[in-house]
């Protein structure tokens, strides 16, 4: 019976109740639409980092990070041979490293520069897909080198462009390259961009006395979550070597994760004491409109428990109806943007790029998180029962029939 | 005569501490089981104000209230609100209904409170509503139904729980003259072949002429009670009873 009256209540004044369970719905859209936009924020520059950046794993000799000398290399063939045998990695690529100085007629900038084999990176970090300008590195041109265009801009230099880098070799001994300019590449990462140049590997092999061996194995795998078994095995293989996950090699990318779910908990945190604002002003009006009614009830011997229970109920029903709507509005809504996207180029795209995302967010729907915000619906429910449910089980019968 | 409601010394006052109200004062009363008994006097004599006393819905600042003999002075909200639930019934002047249940649902929810069974609940919500002649009203909602029928449907509520009295404020003020007749009748009947005692606070003659007991309210103290022969009755005349 106290269902069955919970539920007539609610729809005794159909405006009002109609009004808070839209409400209900509309916070629970925007709260999932957001999260789904960081899901999909984040879940595009894990992906970045991923495929374009630092790949899923890493192998450095355990000495090379420290300063970056390039004498601390690892034995590529003894690596190769073992990394093909494992069924979960995708592809792999070996990469020299230097820290130097890029220099032209118009100033200098510090970079970083990363000899590759054109054809290994392609499946590791698709460098192929970041060229915007010119041609990708021909082997068989030793001196050709792809810049950014963030550094371009900042350097002056254009397809076809001559600069020099200065980095010092195994020896210690500084060394120089002339370079031409055969492509100009763009990936969203910005800042990382400004300091990153490819170059052939074989070129800068030579220019940095190096033999065989290369500073730093990338791995990409076939799926994500085979990230730590990869990981073991291969340190396990080769404990003379650091193995680390895209999560060691871009801690700032995990910590961006754990802030915008913060920043998310907060917005989360905001929606429901809104809407917990607006279910209580509903509730007390509505026992405030009963009283005389719940005195009677009270007078009758309906007990003090059961009247916080018809109160409660209430309170539950009219916030629980807005869920599937506000649930059914986010997930279509959601669905629809990861197809098409939401473009925001028009007014954040160089803040976007900053920080390493892309100016179209695919948002994607946050099932990961969907039961934490249904138990915050849930509890924001509760809570926004108890002011009015108290004061109805304070009226004490006498009083509430005089009225 | 089995003792209904024995109040010793009862006394109420309103806003004690800024301009008090002495609403019931030194009140002495015994009730016995079938009693027909109205509370009459002028408006502000405390009629209401001791029919909540003696319901239990108010607590008075002196005295004692033995219902069956026990004080229900003495017993904790939660204590009181189940035996209100289990020995006194109500009927209050604007029927107070719940709007959204059904006449049957209005009566069905005292004994669901007091968990009785389903079989028995349906049992008797139908011989009440039978009494009150209101059969085919019974999933009817209240706003549906007149104001007659209406407080036909409280009494039956009150009388769901068999309480051992109905304390009753002001029945007929809201009805129409034929539906006043027709209420106190249905009253009248239950308390003759059912010994259902019945305290009424009132204004209306015909309820007064319809009591064997009249109780009248000067400023908060009894004035006179009376025993008379209802006039639906072979009149006797009248007897003070004290």
């Amino acid at each position: 019976m106290n269902l069955k009256m919970a539920w007539r209540n609610v729809w005794r004044n159909k405006t009002r109740s109609l009004i808070i369970m839209i409400s209900v719905a509309i916070g629970l859209f925007a709260g999932l639409f957001v999260l789904g936009l960081y899901e999909g924020m984040m879940s595009e520059r894990v992906r970045t980092v991923i495929d374009t950046e630092v790949a899923h794993l890493q192998v450095h000799h355990p000495e090379f990070k420290k300063d970056y000398d390039p004498k601390f290399t690892i034995d590529e063939n003894l690596l190769e041979n073992e990394l093909k045998k494992i069924p979960e990695i995708k592809a792999f690529s070996n990469r020299v490293l230097a820290q130097g100085m890029l220099a032209t007629t118009t100033g200098t900038s510090g970079v970083q520069i990363i000899g590759i084999d054109l054809e290994d990176e392609k499946e590791v970090s698709r460098v192929d897909l970041k060229v915007k300008e010119g041609e990708l590195l021909d082997p068989g041109k030793k001196n050709g080198i792809l810049i950014s265009k963030k550094l371009a801009g900042k350097m002056k230099l254009k397809v076809g462009s001559k600069l020099v880098l200065t980095f010092t070799d195994i020896e210690n001994t500084v060394t120089s390259g002339a370079f031409r300019v055969t492509g100009i590449y763009q990936t969203i990462n910005t800042p990382l961009d400004e300091r990153i140049v490819y170059v052939n590997r074989a070129t800068l092999m030579d220019d940095l006395g190096l033999r065989e061996s290369s500073h730093e194995i990338a791995v990409i795998l076939n799926k994500d979550e085979d990230l730590d078994l990869v990981k073991n095995g291969v340190q396990a293989q080769f404990p003379q070597y650091s193995v680390l996950t895209w999560k060691e090699n871009s801690p700032e990318t995990e910590l961006l994760v754990g802030t915008i779910n913060q920043y998310s908990s907060i917005i989360i945190g905001i929606i429901m004491i809104a809407l917990a604002f607006g279910i209580i002003n509903t509730m007390l009006m509505s026992v405030i409109e009963r009283t005389r009614e719940i005195g009677m009830l009270t007078a009758l011997g309906m007990n003090r428990k059961k009247i916080f229970l018809l109160i409660l109920t209430e309170t539950l029903i009219l916030t629980l109806v807005g869920v599937p709507i506000g649930f059914i509005c986010s997930w279509f809504s959601i669905l629809y943007f990861s197809k098409t996207g939401i473009d925001i180029s028009s007014f954040s795209e160089e803040a976007m790029s900053s920080f390493g995302f892309g100016s179209m967010i695919y948002p994607e729907f946050p099932f990961a998180t969907m039961d934490s915000v249904l138990l915050i619906v849930f509890i924001t429910a509760l809570i926004s029962a108890l002011f009015p449910s108290w004061k109805a089980i304070k009226l004490q019968p006498a009083d509430a029939l005089r009225q | 005569m089995k003792t209904v409601i024995d109040a010793h010394n009862v006394s109420k006052t309103f806003n004690p501490d800024t301009i008090p109200i002495l609403a019931v004062n030194n009140v002495h009363l015994h009730l016995e089981r079938g009693e027909f008994t109205a509370l009459v006097g002028p408006s502000g004599s405390g009629k209401t104000t001791l029919l909540n006393l003696l319901g239990g819905l108010d607590k008075p600042d002196k005295g004692s209230i033995l219902i069956n003999g026990k004080d229900i002075t003495q017993l904790s909200p939660n204590a009181l609100i189940d035996f209100r639930l289990h020995h006194i019934g109500f009927v209050f002047q604007s029927f107070n209904l719940i709007p959204v249940l059904t006449a049957r649902e209005n009566v069905e929810l005292i004994m669901q409170l007091q968990h009785k069974k389903k079989e028995e609940i349906d049992e008797r919500v139908l011989n009440l509503f039978r009494e009150i002649g209101m059969e085919d009203k019974m999933d009817t909602r209240p706003a549906q139904l007149s104001g007659g029928q209406q407080q036909r449907v409280a009494v039956a509520r009150a009388l769901a729980s068999k309480p051992q009295f109905v304390l009753a404020d002001e029945p007929t003020a809201n009805l129409d003259s034929k539906s006043a007749t027709n209420l106190l009748d249905i009253m009248a009947k239950l308390n003759q072949e059912e010994n259902i005692t019945f305290i009424f606070s009132t204004h209306d003659a015909r309820v007064i002429e319809r009591a064997r007991r009249v109780i009248t309210l000067v400023d908060g103290q009894i004035h006179s009670d009376t025993a008379r022969v209802p006039t639906d009755l072979p009149h006797e005349g009248e007897k003070p009873r004290n």
